[in-house]
């Protein structure tokens, strides 16, 4: 989607080096986007508001990482929004078939939502490298069929989760956050571990990074991508857990605004969409960006009306801010 | 004839085997009314796919479409007594500009279209809310019938929305092919640098193709207000995605330079006809958006040119 310049343009002017500067923008700008809301209101900084911010972000968060290993690879998943439909009303349906409390046989829905997801992503994946179909459709399509999929078995009815202990999610509190925060931060983890310390990590940057390059030194770029895609669908199907977790109902609309809200926080993180820069606590501090704006407009008390156009005008400043301008010819 | 030969009317192909398709299931689906009445009912998604089109044929995607549809539909509504049919006019400056600035943050603050004009339709979602001051506003009705009646009108059996949308498909068709504007954008959507290269003003031309997918957004939600009387934040939404199927199904793929308008056109059949066609087969309702998916899978990897795609990504 873009063209990088020649390396030259890339080295600093002297003093901090621009490469340094573009890393940290998007946590500068979200610490001074919370130094603001705070000198707004300074109910803004308190722990039940932080507490509020993360429990509000942990479901995107999960989508949001899923994508952005799809994202590294220069390619994009818009099949979120089915597949966390699919997962959330899958593991409630069998969270009550076998017993409807963790206490019992039930738990066993958990691992079965991951599987599912993890399905999902594959036959995404296989869509979109068997039929070489680009991903942007293929994904698209998928979750069309993953939406319709989450109809078909709900008929439109809403399920409630009301097991106290799967409840806990979101009852449940160490140091002032519940446990679904701690869940989040322990996928965030798994995510990084995954980019920064396995070989498919290393794969998805070289992927991303020259598709021809990675192929022409005998990396299977194909089996690369699959893996990928299913890798997304698994934390996609976090996300749909969380989501059931926080709300304690499952229904088709449990995906519903996933896609935009994940992308967006993934650029706004500075992860590039053409593929190869950027990475899971790009997405983390992205996530929270976008979430920080949203709070912090409600805590200041702009009218509902407002919040929309400010949070695009803010999106795109942020993108401005963390992106090496000098070292990029054109984007699309 | 090669079987090479034959991979620009894959779209075309597509779309007569499933009207056949349909048509041996359900035979009234043949019969012209039916066709005619189908085709009147999507002339605004086809509007707004027209104007996605010029957005990906360069390379690029406009997201904020359904929201510039929406505060037109609000802009038309409340204006619309004061202006008349003037009111037209404001509606597509505004979807001009909105475009334009879309573009602008695009090519020279260098974030990416996907996320610029997604942002941009944020906008002007704030300003839709604000200007309806969220509630569902209706056009009088004598004001409207002065003012837009000649737009859903019927002479000799010919909707004038076909009409409308068969001038629009002209204009744009002409702009693509026969000008060197056309020309500009074909050459910036399959290769940008040399475009630059080639002393193009690349970036006046992106911005133009921009404001041109604004433009289009705007007539569609016009059509929109005045087919429903009315105007709201949310009256368009649910086109956007379907207008991008509709350029995607058609053969303009996102990497941008092929395809077209033309491609616009097939592709939005195509989307209508399986929309309809599950109505026609009796398909449950749940099932539909399931089916529409699958089928969609189906269509893209029939339809798609893959000849000049090195890498699929």
């Amino acid at each position: 989607m873009a063209v990088t310049g020649s390396p030259e343009a890339q080295k600093s002017a002297g003093g901090i080096s621009r490469d340094v500067l573009v890393r940290w923008a998007p946590l500068l700008v979200l610490l001074v986007l919370m130094a603001f809301f705070a000198l707004m209101e300074p109910r803004f900084l308190t722990v039940r508001n932080f507490a509020r911010i993360l429990i509000a972000a942990s479901p995107a968060l999960m989508v949001a990482i899923g994508v952005t290993f799809i994202i590294i690879m220069g390619s994009i998943d818009l099949s979120m929004e089915g597949t966390v439909s699919v997962c959330a009303v899958s593991f409630a349906f069998c969270f009550i078939w076998l017993g409807g409390t963790l206490a019992s046989w039930a738990w066993l829905a958990l691992p079965l939502a991951l599987l599912v997801g993890a399905v999902l992503g594959f036959v995404n994946g296989l869509i979109h490298v068997k039929l070489k179909i680009p991903s942007f459709m293929a994904s698209l399509a998928m979750g069309f069929v993953g939406t319709g999929l989450a109809m078909v078995m709900t008929g439109g009815d809403r399920i409630r989760i009301e097991d106290e202990l799967f409840r806990s999610l979101l009852t449940e509190r160490i140091l002032n956050f519940p446990l679904m925060v701690y869940v989040a931060g322990l996928f965030v983890l798994i995510a990084w571990f995954i980019q920064s310390r396995t070989t498919l990590g290393r794969n998805f940057y070289a992927v991303g990074g020259g598709e021809e390059l990675a192929h022409g030194s005998g990396l299977n770029v194909d089996r690369v991508r699959v893996m990928g895609f299913t890798l997304a669908g698994v934390f996609f199907a976090a996300g749909a857990l969380l989501a059931v977790g926080r709300i304690g109902i499952a229904e088709t609309a449990t995906g519903n605004n996933f896609m935009f809200l994940s992308i967006t926080a993934v650029v706004v993180g500075g992860t590039a969409l053409w593929g190869g820069i950027g990475g899971v606590w790009n997405t983390l501090v992205g996530v929270l960006i976008v979430f920080v704006i949203g709070n912090g407009m409600v805590v200041i008390g702009l009218p509902g009306y407002v919040q929309d156009g400010v949070l695009g005008l803010l999106v795109i400043l942020a993108v401005i801010l963390s992106t090496d301008r000098k070292s990029i010819s054109f984007v699309k | 004839m090669r079987f090479e030969n034959l991979k620009p009317y894959f779209p075309w192909i597509t779309l007569v085997a499933l009207v056949l398709l349909v048509g041996a299931f359900n035979p009234s689906f043949l019969s012209l009314s039916s066709m005619v009445s189908l085709v009147a009912d999507i002339v605004p998604l086809f509007i707004m796919a027209l104007g996605m089109t010029f957005a990906i044929y360069i390379g690029g995607i406009d997201l904020s479409m359904q929201q510039v549809a929406n505060l037109v539909t609000v802009v038309a509504t409340v204006y619309l007594m004061q202006f008349g049919v003037f009111v037209g006019l404001i509606c597509v400056a505004a979807g001009f500009l909105i475009g334009a600035a879309s573009g602008w943050i695009t090519t020279r603050q260098f974030v990416p279209s996907f996320v610029a004009t997604l942002a941009m339709g944020f906008i002007a979602l704030s300003g839709a809310r604000f200007l309806s001051g969220e509630r569902a506003l209706s056009m009088n009705a004598e004001a409207r019938d002065a003012s837009f009646a000649w737009m859903f009108g019927n002479t000799g059996g010919v909707p004038h929305e076909m009409v409308i949308a068969g001038v629009l498909l002209a204009l744009a068709w002409f702009l693509q092919t026969r000008t060197t504007f056309g020309r500009a954008l074909k050459a910036v959507g399959s290769g940008e640098l040399a475009a630059i290269s080639s002393g193009l003003n690349v970036d006046r031309i992106k911005i133009l193709a921009f404001a041109l997918s604004g433009t289009f957004a705007a007539i569609a939600g016009l059509m929109f207000s005045v087919k429903l009387s009315g105007g709201d934040a949310n009256l368009a939404n649910g086109f956007l995605i379907l207008a991008i199927v509709a350029v995607l199904v058609g053969g303009t793929p996102l990497t941008g330079g092929v395809g077209g308008v033309i491609n616009t056109l097939v592709g939005t059949l195509i989307v209508v006809v399986i929309r309809s066609a599950m109505v026609y087969l009796e398909i449950d309702a749940t099932m539909q958006q399931m089916v529409f998916g699958v089928i969609l899978i189906v269509a893209i990897a029939l339809t798609i040119d893959r000849s000049k795609m090195r890498i699929v990504k």
